[in-house]
């Protein structure tokens, strides 16, 4: 073999694995990187509108503090690390799709609607806590006995929106971005006897 | 000077090539690790809730929600449903259409006169969307219609006001586990903005026997009085299930993440079967007399999925789906509840044995458990308000109540929604939870509090 060149081939090999195959393997479906930046402002909505639009996101993936999802039916980044932001998967967090399904804006001062697109890469400025104690110009708290479809229950750990009320055991069907495992989806839960959870509004629906 | 960094360079050129070639077949081939299914347009969904028991006299509403997805970030293609409901009074042949109607709130409802509800009838609807594009609720239509029953005569029960925090305590707590992956421990799944979920559910097998889904560390704990846990790793894929046990210790797990799926597996843990169920959405997994069956939506139908290796294909269970749940000895248990009642029959059929109706002061929420016991039926059923909750235990006879006691919910984690309880025997078995753990409680059924 040529004198240096066995050298240069380990030490190129090296560079290259560590530079770039570190943080690829660490993030490895970088599905993040389809995302897009589209919304546009919009009035008015109704909550039937905002409970076709977050149904998309059901059967997609859950990414803690994501904000883009496709409407494949099929977590595109399953397994990810908890609570790991810069994993860059698939899906909202539960009040990342709790904000986006409400149309609201990232200004917390402005209550009025603003269309984002499935695959926009954003969670908004609120926390399922905010929407616990209505936090924000558009939010509110309301009796959990009041409450109607897309209305929705919030701890300080989660949030999820009504997605049918009343199914025949009286549960509700909630529309949740669930846990890394869990995905998205349209569960029957009990949140709305659970004293942790509190009853969440977005003004304004048209209807 | 040349010949002294000319080859090291080679080297680190094509060293640097080998690395990426490295890395694009392993990095890029890991980021698809299943192919995702072709993306078909689809319906959506049609949303209802069956109201199952229905007095005598009266006129019954069907209402039907549509829900259609947005399709190419165009929110104003709004779907424009518009159908009919599909109904065949007790005997009757055939089915007469009955056109839906839009409601405020984008409901579409029928009526069913009363003349033709007091014997019971069936009901499927056909729903178009506006898209080109129809569905059936339930999916068989005509071949495994849902069902109404009518009430003519039922006990009434009045539960009396809540009693939050005036709480039964167990008669014993079979095990307790802290949280964590260890042999004493049970999964806890938990972080911020996510729910904490512990273990889904349990079942208590023939032999006495628990039998613990600890989905989080993906295995089955099985508690043998005086002996240690036992841990039987399995396969599971989601974050949520429920678990049953047969008559013959068959181990039947539901996981409900994603598309639901049925795994059933030895009694000593071996894998026997897998098979999806018919509909997208399922919470709660039962052994019946027949094998399992599976509480799907958005029918709110009883699917089977047979005892059989291979299990039942989607179209079999479609086909043989039942409105109420199956019980031993050919009864029938029929569940529908709201804020403000809880109506409960024992059916054979399409003719109602008894039925009790639920009544009180506070709100009623979900029916944890309704299992027939002696001539009548135990029953859980959670109260609430805004700020407390309690799980009522009720003993109904045809008279009424024989017992009652009120128990505290211990749901510091999320389990499956309808799986915190179980009747075995003489003995209803609860799963709680805390911040130190989780654990399996029970309780005699009998005596007032």
């Amino acid at each position: 073999m040529r004198p240096g060149l066995w050298t240069g081939l380990v030490g190129g090999l090296a560079v290259v694995l560590l530079a770039i195959g570190t943080p690829a393997g660490a993030y490895h479906t970088r599905f993040q990187s389809t995302c897009t930046s589209g919304y546009f402002n919009d009035n008015p909505v109704t909550r039937a509108e905002a409970r076709n639009y977050a149904y998309v996101a059901a059967a997609e993936g859950y990414q803690w503090g994501g904000g883009c999802w496709n409407d494949n039916n099929w977590d595109d980044s399953p397994g990810d690390p908890t609570e790991d932001p810069y994993t860059n998967g698939e899906g909202p967090d539960c009040s990342g799709l709790t904000f986006k399904s409400w149309w609201e804006r990232s200004e917390t001062g402005d209550p009025w609607f603003r269309y984002h697109s499935a695959m926009q890469n954003t969670h908004g400025p609120y926390t399922a806590a905010d929407f616990k104690y209505g936090t924000g110009a558009p939010n509110v708290t309301v009796a959990k006995a009041n409450t109607v479809y897309m209305d929705a229950f919030a701890s300080t750990y989660h949030v999820g929106m009504i997605y049918w009320a009343n199914t025949a055991f009286n549960q509700d069907r909630i529309i949740e971005a669930k846990c890394e495992a869990c995905g998205s989806g349209t569960w029957p839960r009990t949140y709305r006897g659970n004293p942790d959870y509190s009853g969440a509004r977005r003004l304004y629906w048209a209807g | 000077m040349k010949k002294t960094w000319r080859w090291p360079l080679a080297g680190f050129l094509l060293g640097g090539l080998l690395g990426a070639t490295i890395l694009t077949v392993n990095v890029v081939g890991a980021s698809g690790p299943n192919a995702p299914p072709a993306r078909v347009a689809s319906f959506g969904e049609i949303l209802h809730t069956p109201p199952l028991l229905v007095r005598v006299g009266k006129a019954v509403n069907l209402s039907f929600g549509v829900v259609c997805g947005i399709v190419g970030d165009n929110p104003g293609g709004r779907c424009t449903p518009r159908g009919a409901v599909l109904v065949r009074a007790a005997g009757e042949a055939g089915f007469r259409k009955l056109p839906l109607e839009p409601e405020p709130g984008g409901l579409l409802s029928a009526v069913v006169p009363a003349s033709k509800a007091s014997r019971g009838f069936d009901y499927y609807a056909s729903i178009e969307n506006g898209r080109g594009q129809s569905s059936m609720l339930p999916e068989a239509g005509s071949a495994a219609p849902q069902h109404v029953w009518p009430l003519e005569t039922w006990t009434t029960v009045d539960v009396g006001a809540p009693r939050f925090g005036e709480f039964r305590p167990p008669s014993s707590v079979v095990a307790h586990f802290g949280w964590g992956r260890g042999d004493g421990a049970i999964g806890l799944d938990s972080g911020r903005e996510q729910s904490r979920i512990g273990p889904s559910a349990f079942d208590v097998a023939p032999d006495g026997s628990i039998v613990v889904l600890d989905q989080v560390n993906h295995r089955l704990v099985r508690l043998r009085s005086g002996r240690k846990p036992a841990h039987l790793p399995i396969d599971f894929a989601g974050g949520e299930g429920d678990l049953a046990v047969g008559g013959d210790g068959t181990i039947y797990v539901l996981e409900i993440s994603g598309q639901p799926l049925l795994r059933s597996f030895s009694p000593a843990g071996a894998s026997i079967s897998a098979g999806p169920l018919a509909e997208p959405v399922a919470d709660m997994v039962r052994a019946g007399p027949s094998g399992p069956v599976v509480h799907a939506y958005p029918s709110e139908m009883w699917l089977p999925t047979g005892e059989g290796r291979p299990p039942l294909t989607a179209t079999e269970q479609l086909r043989a789906a039942q409105p109420a749940r199956s019980a031993d000895g050919g009864l029938g248990v029929v569940v529908h509840a709201s804020a403000a009642e809880v109506d409960l029959a024992l059916v054979r059929e399409d003719r109602v044995l008894r039925a009790w109706i639920l009544r009180g002061p506070a709100s009623f929420g979900e029916v944890q458990l309704a299992e027939p016991y002696g001539d009548g039926l135990v029953v859980v059923v959670r109260l609430w308000d805004e700020r407390d909750a309690e799980f009522r235990v009720l003993h109904l006879v045809p008279g009424g109540v024989a017992s009652s006691f009120t128990v505290a919910p211990g749901e510091w984690a999320e389990a499956a929604s309808l799986s915190r309880f179980r009747l075995h025997g003489d003995t209803l078995y609860q799963l709680r939870s805390g911040r130190s753990g989780a654990a399996i409680a029970t309780y005699e059924i009998g005596g007032k509090r």
